[in-house]
């Protein structure tokens, strides 16, 4: 029998028994429904956090300055200026890295400003930070310029003060007018902004500082204004730190995992106290794709459960449905149908079957991704999200026909080898 | 032309081998109306069925226009039951989900026969049976009479030269019954052999070659 008349003669038993056919391959389409739904959210989840760490850069390293917890009754380890406790990332691991460590590229330290700023008479969460002009080389960033006063790392900035700033906090300070060449106040000084920066993702520096709502202040002028060590406006903090991070990139990335444990042995050795973190985004994101692996085994594990159900769905009506037609299948070997014709009409309805069957479960599936993401949103979170890919879709298909294939030989077979004597005279 | 040579076919049942066909020789020439007659269980189904190629014989040889076409290969005897024996039942066999057209081109199928000469053909052949216009009908909204014609414009569909028919009259009246049997006179005319298997003696006058059965013994008689 020809392609085109098996799937007539398909079509024309499957719609006979339309119910029978429907729930026949209702395993299938929740199976794949399951399959397609949660590879959509899973993929969503696995950019959201790889999106994350990549716009910290593969190649950085990440050393941040923390508050030691034992510094209160370990008085002794921490040193102290004017009064101020001091902790963290120093000048001296400064100068010691970039001078040390020679499969460094770039050592770029960051400083929070430790004050408010205002948008006219409003308070503002913009923060204010430090650094030097390599920062945007190494956060995924673009860059607008205003080119009169690039960002630049020498010490002229008490004659006049510029700063960068982030397009969230240019909006909040100025609105829908041209920023570039504005001022605003920051610790008691007048700024100028000089350029924009756009962060090409929601990423944050270090973690912790949102890319768009910063204003960027060359660390050498910062120095000047504000003095090295003490942050502005913190005279009533007890504590305070130099630097509050590090970024630095590392020449080649295959040498990163030591070039880490030289930093850690350094400063483990430099610093009393534990006054520092290391954040990889090259270990979060192998460990992010660790994860990642144990979901996809899992979850495919759990595809696989449901469409082995599903499958033995499919070869418990198929069997049925054979027994039932047997006389059918009868009078086609009689009227000249081979083993092979058999064979493949049975073949061909289970593979329709769960064809269908497949496709409706990834119509489903998309669905329930899409609802399961807008439900998440009305309820304020945002972290779920659903990435349809058109390889889930298509390898969901493959499957659920191979499934039919699986599924559907034995009966098949069993129905292609029956005597077609006994199958003429079965009542 | 149709050979039995030392044809015999045997059952075990029970542990106790039953002769259902003792070895028969005899022939059957080409254009031949053979009526099968003989008691229940005298082995005529036995001989129906292997004229019919559904069993295999014990021992022997069939042979049809010369050929040995006893133990071949499943492919090799579905295709002689698909192009050189039409085969006619007495309960019709049509498939009743499909219509009749359709049910007339299932053996044109089988021999992967293109789709516009496959209906026009079993239109033809509905058309030369009565049943013009009623292509697109169901079996069950159809008389018996008119079933049975479809069964045989099916059985004609590859324009096989042996048309096998197993009791075609069994389910009828006796007038549908007498219809039926002027198409069968009218095929064998057109020079098909016709294969009859019947109770009712009354038919034997249609035929030119009679096979009496008694307990697996069969004579020919023309």
């Amino acid at each position: 029998m020809s392609l085109f008349e098996t799937i007539l003669t398909v079509y024309a038993s499957l719609t006979r028994h339309f119910i029978r056919a429907f729930l026949a391959m209702l395993g299938i389409v929740l199976g794949i429904a399951a399959v397609v739904a949660m590879l959509a959210i899973s993929e969503g989840g696995k950019r959201g956090v790889i999106d994350q760490i990549k716009a910290q850069g593969i190649d950085n390293i990440i050393v941040r300055s923390i508050k030691p917890t034992t510094s209160a009754n370990n008085t002794s380890a921490a040193t102290s200026r004017g009064g101020i406790e001091m902790y963290g990332l120093t000048r001296a691991d400064l100068d010691h890295i970039r001078n040390t460590f020679f499969n460094i590229d770039k050592l770029v330290p960051v400083r929070e400003i430790s004050t408010e700023i205002y948008a006219g008479q409003v308070k503002t969460d913009i923060t204010p930070i430090s650094s030097t002009a390599d920062l945007f080389s190494l956060i995924s960033c673009g860059i607008i310029d205003s080119r009169t006063k690039p960002f630049r790392d020498a010490n002229d900035g008490v004659l006049m003060p510029t700063c960068y700033a982030g397009i969230d906090a240019a909006v909040k300070l100025f609105g829908h007018r041209e920023p570039l060449g504005r001022t605003i106040e920051i610790g008691g000084v007048s700024f100028t902004v000089t350029g924009l920066v756009e962060g090409l993702s929601q990423g944050r520096i270090g973690g912790q500082y949102n890319i768009n709502n910063a204003l960027y202040i060359p660390m050498a002028m910062a120095d000047t204004i504000w003095g090295t060590s003490v942050r502005a406006r913190r005279n009533t903090a007890a504590s305070a730190t130099e630097y509050d991070l590090f970024y630095i990139k590392v020449k080649d990335l295959a040498t990163l995992p030591d070039t880490v444990d030289r930093l850690k042995s350094y400063l483990s050795i430099a610093h009393a106290q534990n006054d520092y973190e290391f954040q990889v985004p090259y270990e979060l994101m192998h460990a992010a794709e660790k994860t990642q692996r144990i979901f996809t085994l899992v979850m495919t594990s759990i595809a696989a459960i449901s469409l082995l159900v599903g499958g033995i769905g499919i070869m418990n009506i198929m069997l049925a449905n054979i027994f039932e037609r047997t006389r059918e299948i009868g009078i086609r070997r009689a009227l000249g149908a081979t083993k092979r014709d058999i064979l493949v009409q049975f073949l061909a309805e289970s593979m329709v079957l769960t064809f269908i069957g497949g496709a409706l479960g990834a119509g489903l599936g998309v669905a329930t991704a899409h609802a399961a993401e807008w439900v998440a949103r009305m309820n304020g979170d945002m972290t779920i999200q659903s990435v349809v890919t058109s390889e889930s879709i298509i390898i969901s298909l493959i499957v659920a026909v191979a499934t039919g294939i699986t599924f559907g030989t034995y009966p098949a077979w069993k129905a292609a080898n029956l005597d077609p004597l006994l199958a003429l005279r079965h009542e | 032309m149709i050979e039995l040579i030392n044809l015999s076919k045997q059952y075990v049942a029970g542990g106790v081998v039953i002769d259902a066909l003792r070895p028969t020789t005899l022939t059957i020439p080409e254009g031949a109306f053979l009526t099968v007659m003989g008691p229940s269980g005298s082995g005529k189904s036995t001989m129906l069925n292997l004229f019919g190629l559904l069993i295999q014989p014990s021992t022997g040889t069939y042979k049809i226009n010369g050929k040995a076409v006893s133990s071949l290969s499943d492919n090799a005897t579905s295709r002689i039951r698909n192009k050189t024996i039409g085969m006619v039942f007495q309960s019709f066999n049509l498939l009743s989900h499909l219509t009749i057209l359709e049910n007339v081109c299932l053996p044109m199928q089988y021999a992967r026969t293109r789709r516009g000469e496959m209906r026009r053909r079993a239109k033809a052949l509905l058309d030369r049976l009565g049943l013009q216009g009623r292509y697109g009908s169901r079996p069950t909204q159809l008389s018996g009479g008119q079933c049975q014609r479809v069964a045989i414009a099916r059985a004609l569909a590859n324009d096989p030269p042996v048309i096998l028919a197993d009791e075609p009259t069994g389910n009828l009246d006796e007038k549908t019954g007498t219809e039926v049997m002027g198409i069968f006179t009218e095929l064998n005319r057109s020079g098909k052999t016709i294969i009859l298997v019947t109770h009712n003696p009354a038919y034997e006058s249609y035929a030119s070659h009679k096979i009496h059965i008694h307990d697996g013994t069969a004579t020919l008689t023309s």
